[in-house]
């Protein structure tokens, strides 16, 4: 004979799935107590204690539920009570983390919920008062929902009036009363065996009186809890009749309805909407979803550990998105978990249906177990974008005193009809509908967790760069940003305060437009944008080290800082000597091609953009605009320097014009780490930005050669120091060496060692002013160029403008 | 250093939830093995049939199996040679803790006790089973059956 070991007797198996669950819950909460340390990196903090009252209530419910339940019903089903204990202790943990004064307010329903249960277990387990007064019962429940029409209110404020109550006690009649729905339609189907072989007459009272639930519900606009009914109603029908043409019928019936919905209700028509295409609207109608979705996304695989998560980024995460916030927190391991824990239920609950020993208390289990099943999917797919978003809570999990207290009772109903230790089982004419139905709800829940995983790995990192994730300035808070400094080191904007509260200080503000900022609301510019993954520290660090501190933090290293060509000495000059005249200055070394002086006016101040963001917007004069790479001006007479060093007669041929342009690179854009505007085409009339007049200038000072712009210089990295950026482009030989310096030395300014041409070019019935100079070939020093732009038409002003800079510059003070 | 320690707390977290994910999957195993086990251990009650045709001596045989296929056709477990049996005659069944006998629609019927049979029906000791020409006695082993039950005897209540 084969040995085995005697497996536990049911109390001892549940009673070691509560002390396993009970664990589960004490690390959880013993982790929303250190969370605080870990997002600050630091022991030196304010811990989370609130919730070990919490953690203290679930346990002496459950504790006192399992003496209960092992004293009256010794044989009901060991399983279902921890998994229950798991699901509400994990849902409690993460509405106390979120909301506290929602988590206080849950365990008092817990409590309640709990008492419930306990005074429920002296039932008769035969349940004969629901068979007998389900008509009672059913009216009740349908009129007390109807009471909500005149009396519902909202706790939330606004929003759909399902709730009926007063003085901070609020329930939603419309819970429970999916119980007595599938009370009254598993007695009615009980008592009409053997069902007729023609299904009007079965299906006349039931239609008639889940018509007028559904009939409310939709008036109510509750649809979620209208969607549940026709599932629930077409379940028991089906397993009671065994008919499958029962599906096609109710599936026909959900896609008119929906239909008929999607024409008639804008809250049909809206949820659809963002449920096919929530892209196109992510901050209006689909909202919620897209923030859904990031948060699943930011969850990733293991999750960012319990309260260093962002969940309460999402609308109701306490209810509706409970499974978002759990998702961010603990990850697809955390969500898979989740999902076979609701399995293991279901699959209980289906036992427990095969093993009843009577049809009514069969189609009772087989109508709970429906019943937390597919609400667990209707919400968890409309957070997931799997279904359409439906405002129903998760069983257990979710916030809601009505949704937990009828999830406890179908609980209760669930234990009582489990505890029939001698009876045998009811003969079963077919076993296909159970088959067909537990395989449904698995089949749903699988779906989740692939949905899940896709969203999490597959779609994650794309989906975290969208700008309506919040995270990203979240983390700005607690991690240092890279400054930006100047070519010998000044800083220009950098990053003040600790890890916490870390801001960004703007020190010059006149070179805003180039500079940019980084902004929670308003995005970011300039090159706060274009560095930004620098500045973020998520290039430029090990790879390893990114990876660890995502994994430990879900935050990028700290950032580093970045070195510009700016030099603010000669920047300061150049943005006082421009002052309230709107235009551009770019002055840059002619031979390397790094840009000391880049400036646009009018400027901007980053620190005052939570007011000004509208305003600056609006006004006419664009500050926001970096005119030096962005504005396109009109070139006029401007290129004659360029036309002369070409060596040809003038003026040019239509060819050759073309030609001496792309050889500038008048039809390309500079590269620089900046956005900038696309060029003029060819053919077209010509419109150039300052850069590409200064890069164009720069030939002309430097032997014909055009030279590759630099903003960027080096990035301060923790292992090598600074580490060069590369030019991002190669310099080009645009016009001959010898003819260049011919023509500088025929636009030579007399007594200085530099060139220069000033000339006008017309703009919108207005005048542009460009004002070009440079070094001439044979200065010693550091060759340059500079060029003036002025939106106005005033040569003076431009040619001191370019004159006073160099001076500025070759003799130094 | 906190970042790190709150990285085991998190492990451990997630260990705990499959640990009980884990022992609740064990658990529901160790039920099924149980129950398979002792659905493989419980016996079949041992029948024997006596056998009686004209001009034949009377033989006895024995069964253990669960099913007993009485016929002409030499691959049932009790074959009869005889014209007025057909070849797939009638069937002894245990299950639900008893033995059944049913008529096969054979050509010339099976009377149980001179009854002509139509549903399967329970058959005890020295019960007489009459397949066309062919009489089969009945005759049940011992009081070795267990209780009439399908659900299994709870072991903790037998310690």
């Amino acid at each position: 004979m084969k040995r085995f070991r005697n497996p536990p007797a049911a109390q001892e198996i549940e009673r070691r799935l509560l002390l396993i669950a009970a664990s589960f819950v004490f690390l959880l909460a013993l982790a929303l107590t250190l969370s605080p340390a870990a997002r600050e990196r630091s022991w030196d903090t304010d811990y989370r204690l609130s919730q070990w009252a919490g953690f203290g209530l679930w346990l002496l419910v459950f504790g006192a539920t399992h003496i209960f339940i092992r004293r009256r019903l010794p044989d009901a089903d060991p399983y279902l009570l921890p998994l229950a204990a798991l699901l509400t202790g994990w849902g409690l943990m993460t509405i106390w983390r979120l909301e506290i004064w929602f988590g206080v307010r849950q365990a008092l329903w817990l409590t309640v919920s709990g008492g419930i249960l306990i005074l429920g277990l002296w039932l008769p387990s035969e349940l004969r008062f629901l068979r007998r007064y389900k008509y009672i019962l059913l009216t009740g429940g349908l009129l007390l929902t109807a009471l909500t029409l005149v009396f519902g209110t909202n706790p939330l404020g606004n929003g759909p009036r399902l709730w009926l109550g007063c003085c901070g006690l609020y329930f939603q009649p419309s819970e429970p009363l999916k119980l007595l729905l599938v009370a009254y339609l598993a007695a009615y189907m009980a008592g009409r065996m053997p069902l007729s072989r023609r299904l009007l007459p079965i299906l006349a009272p039931t239609a008639f009186v889940t018509g007028l639930a559904l009939l409310l519900l939709l008036v109510q606009r509750d649809l979620g809890t209208a969607s549940i009914f026709l599932f629930l109603y077409t379940v028991i029908l089906y397993v009671a009749s065994g008919r499958k043409r029962l599906l096609g019928i109710s599936l026909a019936g959900v896609l008119v309805t929906g239909l008929a919905g999607y024409f008639l209700f804008d809250v049909v028509r809206l949820r659809v909407d963002a449920w096919i295409n929530p892209w196109l609207d992510p901050t209006g109608r689909s909202y919620q979803i897209v923030q859904s979705l990031l948060a699943i996304a930011n969850g990733g695989i293991g999750g960012r550990g319990p309260g260093l998560g962002s969940p309460g980024l999402v609308p109701v995460s306490i209810s509706d998105f409970a499974f978002a916030a759990i998702a961010e927190e603990t990850g697809l391991v955390g969500t898979l978990g989740l999902l076979t824990a609701l399995g293991f239920l279901l699959c209980r609950g289906m036992c427990i249906a095969l093993r009843a020993s009577d049809r009514f208390r069969r189609l009772l289990a087989v109508g709970l177990t429906s019943y937390l099943g597919v609400q667990a999917i209707l919400i968890i797919g409309g957070n997931l974008r799997l279904l359409p978003l439906t405002g129903v809570t998760l069983p257990f999990v979710s916030y809601g005193g009505s949704s937990m207290l009828t999830s406890f009772l179908a609980l209760l109903l669930l234990l009582l009809i489990s505890s029939q230790p001698e009876d045998e089982p009811a003969p079963l004419p077919r076993l296909q509908p159970y088959l067909l139905i537990a395989g449904l709800l698995g089949l749903g829940l699988l779906s989740a967790g692939l949905i899940n995983g896709y969203w999490a790995v597959v779609r994650g990192p794309d989906l975290l760069t969208r700008t309506d994730n919040a995270r990203r300035s979240i983390s700005d808070i607690y991690v240092y940003r890279g400054a930006l400094l100047d070519r010998s080191g000044s800083p220009i904007t950098l990053t003040i305060g600790r890890p916490g509260d870390y801001q960004r200080a703007y020190l010059y503000p006149d070179l805003s437009p180039i500079s940019g900022y980084t902004h929670p609301v308003y995005g970011q510019a300039g090159l706060e944008a274009s560095l930004d993954r620098y500045l973020r520290g998520v290039q430029g660090n090990p790879a390893s080290r990114i990876w660890w501190d995502h994994l430990l933090y879900g935050q990028p290293p700290p950032g580093l800082d970045v070195r510009l060509s700016i030099d603010l000495v000669l920047q300061e000059r150049a943005d006082t000597m421009l002052g309230n005249h709107r235009g551009a200055i770019v002055m840059l070394n002619a031979q390397t091609g790094e840009i000391l002086v880049m400036a646009s006016h009018p400027t901007y101040d980053p620190a005052l953009l939570d007011d000004q963001a509208m305003a600056l917007h609006q006004d006419n004069s664009a500050p926001l605009v970096n005119r030096a790479v962005q504005g396109q001006y009109p070139v006029g007479a401007a290129l004659l320097p360029f036309q002369h060093a070409t060596g040809a007669n003038l003026p040019l041929s239509e060819v050759d014009e073309i030609t001496l342009y792309s050889t500038l690179g008048f039809y390309d854009s500079p590269v620089l780490r900046l956005q900038v505007t696309a060029p003029s085409l060819p053919g077209e009339d010509l419109r150039l930005s300052p850069l590409q007049m200064a890069l164009a200038a720069a030939a002309l000072s430097s032997d014909g050669i055009r030279p590759a712009p630099r903003l960027a210089m080096a990035v301060r990295t923790p292992q090598q120091g600074w580490v060069i950026l590369p030019a991002l482009s190669e310099p080009v030989q645009a016009l001959q060496a010898e003819n260049s310096e011919a023509t500088a030395q025929q636009f030579l300014v007399g007594g200085e060692p530099f060139w220069q041409w000033t000339a006008m070019a017309p703009l919108d019935g207005e005048k542009v002013t460009w004002s070009l100079a440079g070094t001439f070939s044979a200065w010693q020093g550091t060759p340059l160029a500079v060029v003036v732009l002025l939106e106005e038409p005033n040569p003076g002003l431009a040619t001191h403008l370019a004159q006073a800079l160099l001076e500025a510059t070759l003799q130094p003070r | 250093m906190s970042g790190p320690a709150f990285l085991v707390l998190r492990v451990l977290l997630t260990v705990s939830l499959y640990v009980f994910l884990g022992w609740a999957f064990f658990m529901l195993w160790q039920d099924i093995h149980q129950q398979g086990t002792l659905l493989s251990l419980r016996k079949v009650p041992p029948l024997s049939l006596l056998i009686q045709r004209e001009a034949m001596p009377p033989q006895i045989r024995h069964f253990t199996q669960a099913e007993i296929t009485i016929g002409r056709d030499p691959t049932c477990e009790c074959p009869i040679k005889d014209d007025t049996v057909s070849a797939r005659h009638a069937r002894l069944n245990y299950h639900h803790g008893q033995w059944w006998l049913e008529d096969l629609g054979s050509t010339n019927g099976t009377d149980l006790n001179s009854e002509r049979m139509t549903t399967p029906t329970v058959v005890i000791s020295h019960d007489e089973i009459a397949c066309g020409k062919a009489t089969l006695t009945v005759m049940l082993a011992g009081d070795v059956l267990l209780p009439p039950t399908q659900k299994m005897p709870k072991l903790e209540k037998k310690k």
